[in-house]
């Protein structure tokens, strides 16, 4: 998501629902990830504001959660498993080939905010080391031909649109 | 509730259900060691350096965090736990850094005591620095967050117990920190220096900005000689100075671990250089040092010459809302005893005195019923709270304090106030003017008033009144009620260009429901400030919000002893004791108590004292500890008229501008250099001691005005703290005497039970309503004057602090967008402000939340500059504008001779 991009309408929206609720910030606070594609920092005092809560405890919450970030996240975010078993079957050239094929470093949006590189500790998929998640897909027993093919699948997914 | 009974160490304790296992051994006397507690805030389990071993299995626990249980065997320094706490000690000694040397904590450090304890010096861990800058622009707070244990008392302190919501964690793990949103520096934050998380903290990571390097000598308990609140103190003393200033340790104390940034930061005053140390007579038209001797009998002769001359009515004594009781006492009682007259007052007149007064008057005489509602904890037990014309985050913080935490536990909030303040956040309903004014008028003049008499008439019409309490208590309810429901709601909303929903709200929350009142001085120092005052009793007794457990009225008071003034009889017409001097009766108990006679009327109150010193009646004028030429308006005009006096006495502890047109100067001590007592807003009276010496030849002042009774022929007058309150009890039945207590409370309240004589004993009082203003296009601004919380009143004692005076507030008037445009006005331009009295020149700021057609005007600032542009009117009066608010013009300075930009 381009930080230009942002639906402030579709924000408002979101904060609308969740106007005074109670335990609402986790819950809205996803919502914005989900919609927005990560939580404007610049949005943290309207967020506080709408479930009267002190902004500081709202930036708490989202720098607290990896799940929730502050800068802008690519449209598909790689996920690479470090976990033992991934570790082992080569998880970290996996890891390697993505950096060089995307030229970007952990943690890294491309410029044209297509992907995001991040890693995780385990993904809990140690069966189909080595392993990694595209979104909320898992992709196993990679290798450097998987790897390509699946990086080209996300590439042209970004050509259609 | 229950009581069980555990084991902790072989020595069998017993706590009530409930406790956690730490408060059961604490309680007990038996010490374990703790980073993260605090009593005051809800345990947290961070530290986990208070875990115990159960005996039986071998647990280890957090002991804060676990509830004590029947039949625990507990042990709390076992091998195993001595391991564990060791470990968890030499983990945080590898991550902090090895500046303990010049650390500003210094010997106060917990985590280094700890440390000490459990024998860690040299640590066996590799060293894992966590380098974080220093932060130190502000000139209150320093923060060195590499020194951060991660305990949560800061976050906790500044949530659960000030509500300002500024730091809270951030990030996680290693990275982890408090930070303020955006990780920005704290004046950039919501921040309010309260300093509460200084001394909270029990590591160096965040500690007081001070040019004193070390740890004090002593420490000693005080109270703060600030706001009404009476704050306990702890003063660090060192050599002769008071260099530090926390909360005391003592446990349900007012402020409990809490300060503002006053009494944290603004006791810099103590040591100032422009204290005054020693005494000063006039000659040939210089104050000159003289002896005690020479100054007292100059006084004793003088003002004897004087009252032989012009007769007693010709002195006035103006006593101190900030002196002790016990001097405001005495200082009565020879302006009574000796030079026989009644014109007495204080400087609570500017700050709320008057209200009291008015509340007391009302009082029924048998004595059931107190108005006022008691103790601040009261609020958090409050069915609906209703703050009027005040804004404690500024004016008494702590109370600000209370009333936030209150709105936490789920306390129904109405704030009324025309602007925008800290509470109108929380609360759950605020009332004020909507839109834009309609015409040139200060329509804020009629705003409370209409909008009381409105939610009165709303409660009357929904049936929402306690119909028992008021036959029992009460009369003229019906003409009161007639009256009242004949005003015409349309015409009042409009007056005061009222948001009619709002109200309606706030009826609906208050249906029902026993009220306590929040009324601050904004309100008295209004037009209608008597009227107003006046609705809200009956609105009071409408609703038998009195005698009922926290409801009532809590009267705002800017100074630390306005109560204990007023109690005294520091006040025209009243004796100590809130005894009439009118009244043949009690008058007579105080005559015979002194032995001498005193003057049947009422004397002359602060407004006419100036009034008579420039018609030229009155002759002389004693003042002690207080500063009328900064605190009172058109200040020009009454510094000729008190220069005109035959003689001026000024005792104080400052050179100010009322010390320099005295003929004799006493150099009197402060708070922390005498012993006596405040009366707090609540009624309690706290006693105090030194802890250290008056500067130079200064005396208490206690200690000056025996010497003063004794120079006019009376030495017989009681000059102890212990003969005073012997005194006091002695005389009057229903002040009694328990000084045998730590921190004693020596006068008892009065009674406060409701009890079942069916007399009727209160009256309703008239239905007042407002007058429409009528808008002056020469003056077409409303200036609206305001306290920060900087600054108290005047700002005599603050402007001596450089922390406060180099803080990032520099007093600039604040204007509104659409004015700062329509004048061509940016950020730090200088306007010129003109009233029909006087005019000043300030820096300004634009903010989004004031009303267009007003400018706010911080008081205090620029020798109180605000005050030149008041007229000086007397308060509480149909004549009088009001001191809060006034019609001004605005003109920026660089354009002034062209035209004038806005009209």
């Amino acid at each position: 998501m381009n930080p230009n991009e942002i639906d402030w309408g579709k924000f408002s929206e979101i904060t609308g629902k969740h106007q005074g609720e109670k335990w609402g910030l986790i819950p809205l606070l996803q919502e914005i990830q989900e919609s927005v594609g990560f939580i404007p920092p610049e949005a943290i005092e309207s967020i506080a504001e709408t479930l009267n809560l002190p902004p500081s405890q709202v930036q708490g919450v989202i720098t607290f959660y990896s799940g929730f970030s502050t800068e802008p996240k690519g449209k598909c975010v790689l996920k690479v498993c470090r976990g033992t078993a991934c570790h082992v079957k080569g998880g970290k050239s996996i890891l390697r080939m993505i950096q060089k094929d995307l030229n970007l470093e952990e943690g890294e949006t491309s410029p044209d905010y297509q992907f995001t590189l991040e890693t995780a500790a385990c993904l809990g998929a140690c069966f189909l080391a080595p392993a990694m998640m595209v979104d909320r897909e898992y992709y196993g027993k990679l290798n450097p031909i998987k790897v390509t093919s699946v990086l080209g699948e996300y590439r042209k997914d970004k050509g259609e649109d | 509730m229950e009581t069980i009974a555990l084991t902790i160490n072989g020595i069998r304790i017993s706590c009530p259900e409930g406790k956690s296992i730490l408060e059961a051994a604490e309680s007990h006397g038996i010490k374990i060691p703790k980073l993260c507690y605090h009593h005051s805030l809800q345990p947290f389990g961070a530290c986990r350096l208070c875990l115990v071993e159960d005996k039986k299995t071998g647990r280890l626990f957090a002991s804060c965090v676990t509830p004590a249980a029947p039949e625990m065997v507990l042990l709390s320094d076992s091998p195993q736990i001595i391991k564990h706490r060791r470990n968890i000690i030499s983990l945080m000694m590898a991550e902090h850094p090895e500046s303990c040397i010049v650390c500003n904590k210094g010997n106060r450090c917990q985590l280094r005591m700890i440390a000490a304890e459990l024998g860690i010096g040299e640590n066996h861990l590799y060293p894992m620095p966590n380098p974080k800058p220093l932060e130190q622009a502000n000139p209150f707070i320093i923060r060195d967050l590499s020194k951060c244990i991660l305990c949560g008392k800061c976050i906790r302190a500044d949530h659960e117990l000030v509500c300002a919501g500024a730091i809270d964690y951030n990030s996680r793990g290693f990275k982890s920190r408090p930070a303020t949103l955006h990780e920005l520096p704290l004046e950039k934050s919501t921040c309010t220096f309260c300093g509460t998380c200084v001394s909270i903290c029990p590591t160096g990571a965040l500690s007081t900005k001070t040019d004193f390097a070390g740890t004090p000598e002593r420490e000693s308990a005080s109270i703060c000689g600030f706001c009404g609140i009476g704050c306990n103190l702890t003063l660090g003393v060192a050599g002769n100075q008071i260099v530090d200033v926390n909360p005391s340790h003592i446990e349900k104390s007012v402020n409990d671990a809490t300060l503002c940034v006053r009494g944290h930061f603004a006791h810099d005053f103590l040591n100032s250089t422009q204290r005054l140390t020693k005494p000063l007579v006039r000659k040939e038209k210089n104050l000159t040092p003289a002896s005690w001797d020479e100054a007292l009998g100059t006084i004793a002769k003088r003002i004897l010459e004087i009252k032989k001359q012009h007769g007693p009515e010709s002195i006035a004594f103006l006593g101190s809302s900030k002196c002790s009781n016990e001097e405001n006492y005495l200082f009565q009682k020879i302006a009574r005893g000796i030079v026989e007259t009644n014109n007495v007052d204080n400087g609570g007149y500017l700050s709320g005195r008057l209200f009291l007064s008015l509340i007391e008057g009302r009082a029924d005489t048998a004595g059931r019923f107190n108005f006022f509602a008691g103790p601040l904890s009261g609020l958090e037990q409050a069915e609906v709270i209703f703050v009027l014309g005040a804004e404690p985050a500024q004016t008494a913080p702590v109370l600000d304090y209370y009333l936030k935490r209150s709105v936490k536990k789920g306390i129904p909030l109405i704030v009324a106030n025309p602007c925008k303040g800290s509470l109108t956040g929380n609360s759950s309903i605020w009332i004020h003017p909507s839109g834009a004014p309609l015409s040139n008028q200060n329509f804020l003049d009629t705003f409370y008033l209409e909008l009381v008499n409105l939610i009165s008439v709303q409660l009357l019409e929904k049936d929402a009144t306690d119909t028992s309490f008021m036959s029992r208590f009460t009369s003229g309810y019906e003409k009161y009620k007639t009256d009242l429901l004949s005003l015409d709601q349309k015409v009042s909303v409009k007056k005061a260009n009222l948001d009619i929903q709002a109200i309606n709200n706030a009826v609906d929350l208050l249906t029902g429901k026993k009220i306590t009142f929040v009324i601050g001085d904004e309100l008295m120092l209004q037009r209608y400030g008597k009227e107003v005052m006046e609705s809200l009793l009956n609105l009071a007794l409408m609703t038998g919000s009195i005698g009922y457990k926290g409801a009532g009225f809590h009267v705002l008071s800017k100074e630390n002893n306005m109560v204990g003034s007023w109690d005294m009889g520091t006040v025209p017409e009243t004796l100590p004791g809130r005894l009439m001097i009118n009244d043949g009766n009690d008058r007579n108990i105080w005559e015979k108590a002194w032995k001498t006679k005193i003057p049947k009327t009422k004397g002359l109150d602060l407004f006419q004292m100036m009034k008579k010193a420039e018609e030229g009646s009155l002759k002389a004028i004693y003042i002690m500890g207080e500063n009328p030429l900064r605190s009172l308006p058109q200040p020009n005009i009454l510094s000729k008229s008190l220069e005109s006096l035959e003689f001026i006495v000024v005792q104080d502890i400052l050179f100010n501008e009322t010390v320099n047109i005295a003929d004799v100067v006493l150099p009197g001590a402060a708070f922390s250099e005498k012993a006596g007592s405040f009366t707090n807003m609540e009624g309690k009276i706290q006693c105090f001691s030194p802890a250290l010496q008056p500067p130079g030849n200064a005396k208490s002042d206690l200690e000056i005005l025996g010497l003063i009774a004794e120079k006019m022929g009376s030495p017989e007058y009681e000059n102890t703290h212990e003969g005073i309150r012997k005194e006091i009890s002695g005389t009057l039945s229903t002040y009694s005497d328990t000084t045998a207590c730590k921190h004693p409370i020596w006068i008892r309240e009065r009674i406060q039970e409701q009890n079942n004589m069916d007399e009727k004993q209160i009256c309703f009082s008239p239905v007042a309503s407002s007058k429409e203003t009528v808008g002056d296009n020469d003056y077409p601004y409303t200036a609206l004057f305001e306290s920060l919380r900087f600054h108290l009143g005047s700002g005599t004692r603050t402007e001596h602090s450089t922390r406060i005076s180099t803080c990032d507030s520099k007093g600039e008037i604040e204007v509104s967008p659409i004015d700062a445009k329509k004048m061509n006005l940016i950020k730090d331009d200088r306007i010129k402000v003109t009233s029909v009295t006087g005019e000043l020149e300030r820096t300004v700021k634009i903010n989004r939340d004031i009303r267009s057609g007003f400018i706010h005007i911080p008081t205090a600032y620029n020798h109180n500059d605000a005050r030149h542009l008041i007229q000086l009117a007397p308060l509480l009066d149909a004549s009088s504008n009001g001191w809060d608010s006034c019609q001004v013009s605005v003109v920026k300075v660089d354009r002034v001779n062209n035209r004038q930009l806005e009209r």
